[in-house]
């Protein structure tokens, strides 16, 4: 099981600090990452993956610092899921998920082995895209891109996956189905950070909720734990009633901005 | 198979390419000479002296400016981009109208014109960076305003020397043209094609990853800043090489990465040689016609491609290549 540590991490955008002060051991399951829109949860899944310097502290993966190691390298070993940016409309989703293996390939090493091609077909399949093969990625649906950007991370193999927003945009059966296979990720023994909108869907499918508000860790632990009434306060600043159930918790939204904000 | 197709259109076209031109030579003179390279009679001479190696220099330029403008396409994920956009051809445009304003001897321009296209797509590159990386916008950008204004370079030349003479080496390599070229002249650009086609090649896995987005393919492993600069510097090589060799030859770098992408879709692994391959091929042909349909007249290559390239051009552009990005 791969081990992720954060030290006293400190982020910045533009200039301005977002996240103090964060540290973190995060070593397997599904984690959470909750909070209002600009706390820096999405740059704080960059610099977890090395794609950012964090401006203070340090963040290591089996004990390497993730910024130490080449792009390769770190690939490898992790997968960042992004659904917005633009790509070529006319790729296909075999050639796709096929790109997810470039890391484990050097650079004079240009045809598929069989190693590639069942990591893709795996892929493919495990997410329900095996009769999308030869689909241009242009005609998908968000939700079916959505899969494939998933379908990209198993085939890359990585231990750690970070997927920012992956249920955004779809609908209520595309979020469940993609929550499904974020599952089975970790049920394979991947170590999965989500950033996710939905309290509910973190309350759900999550192992462990990192919740994010006014430049740090608010409150980081199961599910019934770190989504509390007083949490979801600090954090977003309204009052939420989140009452705990047998079957799970439960959100009361008669939401009103609360007075100290 | 396509792309096997595609490789067979190029032999075939040097053969028309060297079949037609001033001198009419039959077929049974034309195999002779061609089997006996050092016969000294005049068909040898023609044929090896001044068409083999014109056909061949021709290949080399269409391939050069289609790789460049394949992998510069793929670099800025941008369909409309050309390889003359990293200001190589403007910066030896006004060189040569310098050169040529101020009476410097014929024989150095197109080292001039080189080193100066070269300079030119530095400060583009200087310009367009944003911390390590290149940013695709700046480069356009700077491209494209750096170009205009070494444009009025030339234009000032041209009306300072509209009664000269001097003027015919700016208007010669505006016009865009193979006349005249030797096997030197090659020899002389091969250091720069060879360079630029490896590094070209050797960035090819990774330029297919770079087609998911920058961000997928930092995190997918391809040292993207590298990638960039490599892609430039290969692509500006192979530019100024072209450049050196046959002046303006405007839509080749445009046009012909996409007639390949129709043939062989758009895996940069059969594509790269396939627009090298269609790049040989057409400005081959567009120089046996060039020199054909006017005769003993030739019309400039570079014109004749533009009366080809911009209906193509706008063709594709309706056709929607430019949302190739969803």
């Amino acid at each position: 099981m791969p081990e992720l540590v954060l030290e006293h991490v400190e982020i910045e955008r533009g200039g301005r600090t977002l996240l103090r002060d964060i540290s973190l051991t995060l070593d397997g399951g599904v984690v959470a990452v909750i909070g209002p829109n600009g706390v820096g949860k999405t740059t704080l899944l960059r610099t977890i993956a090395g794609v950012l310097a964090p401006a203070a502290g340090v963040v290591r993966l089996d004990g390497v610092e993730v910024r130490a190691l080449d792009p390769r390298e770190r690939a490898l070993r992790i997968a960042l899921v992004e659904p917005t940016e633009p790509v070529l409309a006319a790729l296909t989703v075999g050639d796709a998920v096929a790109s997810a293996r470039f890391p484990h390939h050097r650079w004079w090493e240009w045809e598929a082995t069989p190693a590639d091609e069942f990591a893709v077909d795996d892929a493919l399949a495990r997410t329900g895209l095996a009769t999308f093969r030869a689909r241009e990625i242009g005609t998908l649906s968000a939700g079916e891109r959505q899969r494939v950007w998933i379908a990209l991370a198993i085939a890359q193999q990585a231990s750690v996956v970070l997927l920012d927003e992956p249920t955004s945009h779809l609908d209520l059966r595309a979020s469940v189905e993609t929550l499904q296979l974020v599952r089975e990720l970790a049920a394979a023994g991947a170590l999965v950070v989500c950033v996710l909108h939905q309290l509910e869907e973190a309350a759900a499918f999550a192992d462990r909720v990192v919740v994010l508000g006014d430049g740090s860790v608010v409150a980081d632990g199961r599910p019934e734990i770190a989504i509390t009434t007083m949490t979801i306060e600090r954090a977003y600043g309204v009052t939420l009633s989140v009452e705990r159930r047998p079957e799970g918790l439960a959100f009361h939204r008669n939401v009103t901005p609360s007075s100290s904000s | 198979m396509r792309l096997a197709a595609l490789a067979a259109l190029v032999p075939l076209a040097m053969l028309i390419g060297i079949a037609v031109g001033g001198a009419a030579l039959a077929p049974g003179t034309l195999v002779h000479a061609l089997l006996h390279p050092s016969a000294g009679d005049d068909a040898a001479t023609i044929l090896w002296q001044l068409r083999v190696p014109r056909v061949a220099i021709a290949a080399v330029v269409g391939a050069a400016l289609a790789l460049a403008g394949t992998l510069l396409q793929a670099l800025l994920r941008n369909p409309i981009v050309d390889p003359y956009l990293t200001g190589v051809a403007s910066g030896a445009g006004a060189s040569i109208a310098i050169a040529a304003t101020i009476g410097i001897t014929p024989v150095l321009i197109p080292p001039m014109g080189f080193v100066s296209g070269l300079a030119t797509a530095v400060l583009v590159a200087v310009l367009a960076r944003r911390g390590p990386r290149l940013d695709p916008e700046r480069l356009v950008l700077a491209g494209v305003s750096l170009s205009a204004l070494l444009s009025a370079i030339v234009t000032l030349a041209l009306e300072r020397l509209a009664r000269g003479t001097a003027s015919e080496a700016i208007i010669a390599w505006l016009a865009g043209s193979l006349a005249g070229r030797s096997w030197g002249d090659l020899a002389a650009a091969a250091p720069e094609l060879v360079l630029g086609t490896l590094i070209g090649a050797a960035t090819i896995p990774a330029l297919n990853v770079l087609r998911l987005g920058e961000g997928r393919a930092a995190t997918l492993g391809v040292h993207v800043v590298r990638l960039q600069w490599a892609l430039l510097v290969a692509s500006t090589l192979l530019t100024a090489a072209a450049v050196a060799l046959a002046g303006l030859l405007g839509f080749v770098g445009l046009i012909v990465p996409h007639l390949a992408r129709r043939v062989v879709g758009p895996d940069l692994r059969v594509l790269v040689p396939a627009a090298v391959l269609v790049g040989a091929a057409l400005v081959v042909l567009a120089d046996a016609l060039a020199r054909t349909i006017a005769a003993p007249a030739e019309i400039p290559l570079g014109v004749l491609l533009a009366f080809v390239g911009v209906p193509t051009f706008l063709v594709l552009y309706l056709r929607g290549i430019a949302r190739a990005y969803a």
